[in-house]
């Protein structure tokens, strides 16, 4: 049996693309499971969906705990917890990640031996990233070198019929592009063994005795605390203020900011956190000069390594 | 009328430049309910109790974290009402035992998305009102059911496609006026707000603010997620909801209803929807004139008697 588990972000598309590759593999005469897991489905939460295949009856439910391929649609999910990315992965997982990072880079972040494939970004237009699905999609039939053209392409008509042709013709397009690009690694993924009822390990039960309110409930004892959490890694897109033409009005991109990431100091400068801003751009169509403008984290990133290596030259 | 207090916030210039309600929350890019909380809190202040029914944004304080800098508690659903019955009893027990001082009383605020408003708590709501508790209440409308992939609710305006009514024609019910039904029970004060005019806003909270009683708020939040748009229109789409009359800024007080700002001009309908992806079976793939139209006239019987 194949068990092949998503993790993407709310937004990324990729309960869809579970869909997707259910279909396909459906068309290719396998019986098959997809499914989304039951959770926040806001955008920029972690979201997973799982695919089960195989040429019997399949009696296996619920979450998929060994995973013989995980696909991640955004490469800054693995360092969250409650995204548990690598959780349960066996010898023979392979992990498709799209990152413009290398294999070998993730391989010895992670120190794991397992094949990882990954899918460059290439673009950082945010048009683009709703074909993400499209193209995990596109390039785990070709790893897991079951799944013809012919059938990816029905599978991408059947599920997404009612977006248009348009759109259709383009997700078969990236879908087709992924395909070729992982070529040398077809059929890398191999189906992980039957596990009978008797050879599931047991959970690791913890006990936690009762205890009055005042211990078990989760208390907060501080204020503000979530300025701990860096929101700032959601954003594909940097606001940059250009303070030459910022007019000091002082309120409009602070006040319409949703986050409070931008404040003003004593003389009406405003300032972006961006440790927290989650890229919305709302300050960008607001901004009454247009004074702040719109640069891709990926070349914010590349600017930003300049500079470093600028100053410790 | 009575005796209105002079606002603070006369203009822009005035408002607050304060950020209290911290970064880092969970919710999404360009949340319009978060954009409306934001601003209210700052006019709000610290000495405020936040009671959350459950909804998008009960993520916001998830342990061990929270964006605020006073008590929130969480309830069920439909319980946040009297969720904060028990907290201001509780709060007026203690001022009366003298274990806590005047000074260190809380506002008790109950916060809850439209889910909870308009339908599964607006019967304990009912029950505080009739009780003439002393609290504020905060929905923020994001006419949906949000934080679970957006089912309509009984907030989901005629026509708006979601994830239950995805037919050509959308949703077939219309949006319940909790205006009129919370201004029915004739509590201290009823207003509708909206985070992209923030003046309104922080003039209509801070009112609310220095009286006693229930006194009810309603943020229409346009949801980047759950109506379909680029997140950078929130406050865009916010602004032409006022303009074109899809959402009026009003106020229930001393038995009248007051427009705070009636929109000159009226632009037409279809310019605020056209920008989500909720009403593009409106516009493609043909033109449907009769839905729009009937979405106008709405709009139009509504203003006739208020601008004449």
């Amino acid at each position: 049996m194949y068990r092949i588990r998503f993790h993407g972000r709310g937004g990324q598309g990729m309960k869809t693309a579970s869909r997707i590759l259910g279909t396909a593999l459906f068309l290719e005469g396998y019986e098959i499971q997809d499914a989304p897991r039951y959770g926040a489905e806001r955008r920029g939460a972690p979201i997973f969906a799982y695919v089960r295949a195989d040429k019997k009856t399949i009696n296996e439910r619920g979450i998929i705990t060994r995973p013989d391929l995980i696909i991640v649609a955004d490469d800054s999910l693995i360092p969250v917890p409650a995204a548990g990315v690598l959780a349960g992965i066996v010898e023979h997982t392979v992990l498709l990640i799209n990152s413009d990072e290398s294999e070998q880079t993730w391989q010895h972040r992670l120190n794991i031996r397992n094949k990882i494939i990954t899918l460059p970004v290439e673009t950082e237009d945010r048009a683009e990233l709703r074909f993400i699905g499209a193209t995990c999609t596109g390039a785990a039939s070709r790893l897991l070198g079951i799944i013809s053209l012919a059938s990816l392409e029905q599978a991408i008509k059947d599920e997404l019929a009612e977006l248009g042709p348009q759109i259709i013709d383009k997700n078969i397009h990236k879908a087709k592009q992924a395909y070729e690009k992982v070529a040398p690694n077809e059929n890398c993924v191999s189906q992980g063994s039957e596990i009978t009822a008797g050879k599931y390990l047991p959970p690791d039960w913890i006990d936690l005795p009762f205890e009055a309110a005042h211990i078990s409930a989760p208390n907060v004892w501080a204020s503000a605390t979530s300025m701990k959490v860096n929101t700032g890694v959601w954003r594909t897109l940097r606001p940059i203020i250009d303070y030459e033409r910022c007019n000091k009005c002082w309120w409009v991109c602070s006040t319409f900011c949703p986050d409070s990431a931008i404040t003003v100091d004593e003389s009406g400068q405003p300032h972006i956190d961006y440790d927290h801003c989650k890229g919305c751009m709302i300050c960008v169509a607001q901004c009454p000069p247009h004074a702040i403008e719109t640069i891709s984290e990926q070349e914010a990133a590349a600017q930003d390594k300049l500079k470093e290596e600028e100053t410790t030259s | 009328m009575s005796e209105v207090p002079m606002t603070r916030y006369k203009s822009l210039k005035h408002m607050p430049s304060t950020r209290l309600l911290g970064t880092g929350t969970p919710m999404c890019a360009g949340c319009g309910g978060l954009g409306a909380l934001h601003e209210i809190y700052d006019i709000l202040g610290e000495k405020t109790v936040f009671v959350n029914a459950a909804g998008c944004m009960t993520l916001m304080s998830v342990y061990p974290f929270t964006p605020f800098r006073g008590s929130w508690l969480y309830t069920a659903m439909a319980s946040a009402p009297a969720g904060a019955q028990g907290i201001r009893d509780a709060l007026d027990i203690l001022i009366e035992k003298k274990r806590i001082s005047k000074a260190e009383d809380l506002q008790v605020v109950v916060l809850t998305g439209d889910g909870s408003a308009y339908g599964m708590g607006l019967s304990a709501t009912s029950g505080t009102m009739e009780r003439d508790l002393d609290y504020l209440y905060i929905c923020y409308d994001n006419e949906g059911y949000g934080n679970t992939g957006q089912q309509f609710s009984a907030a989901t305006p005629h026509a708006a496609k979601t994830s239950t009514s995805m037919g050509p024609r959308g949703f077939s019910g219309f949006k319940k006026d909790l205006f009129a039904i919370w201004a029915a029970h004739k509590p201290a004060y009823v207003a509708t707000v909206i985070g992209s005019e923030p003046v309104d806003l922080a003039r209509k909270i801070e009112k609310a603010m220095q009286m006693k009683g229930p006194r009810m708020i309603i943020a229409l939040s346009p949801c980047p997620t759950g109506w379909d748009y680029d997140p950078k229109e929130t406050v865009e789409i916010g602004k032409l909801a006022v303009k074109t009359g899809v959402w009026p800024l009003k106020e229930y007080i001393n038995g009248e209803i007051i427009h705070t700002k009636i929109p000159r001009q009226r632009q037409p309908v279809e310019e605020y929807l056209k920008l989500q992806g909720r009403f593009k079976h409106l516009f493609e793939p043909q033109r449907n004139e009769t839905l729009i139209s009937k979405l106008q006239n709405k709009i139009d019987t509504y203003w006739e008697n208020i601008e004449s």
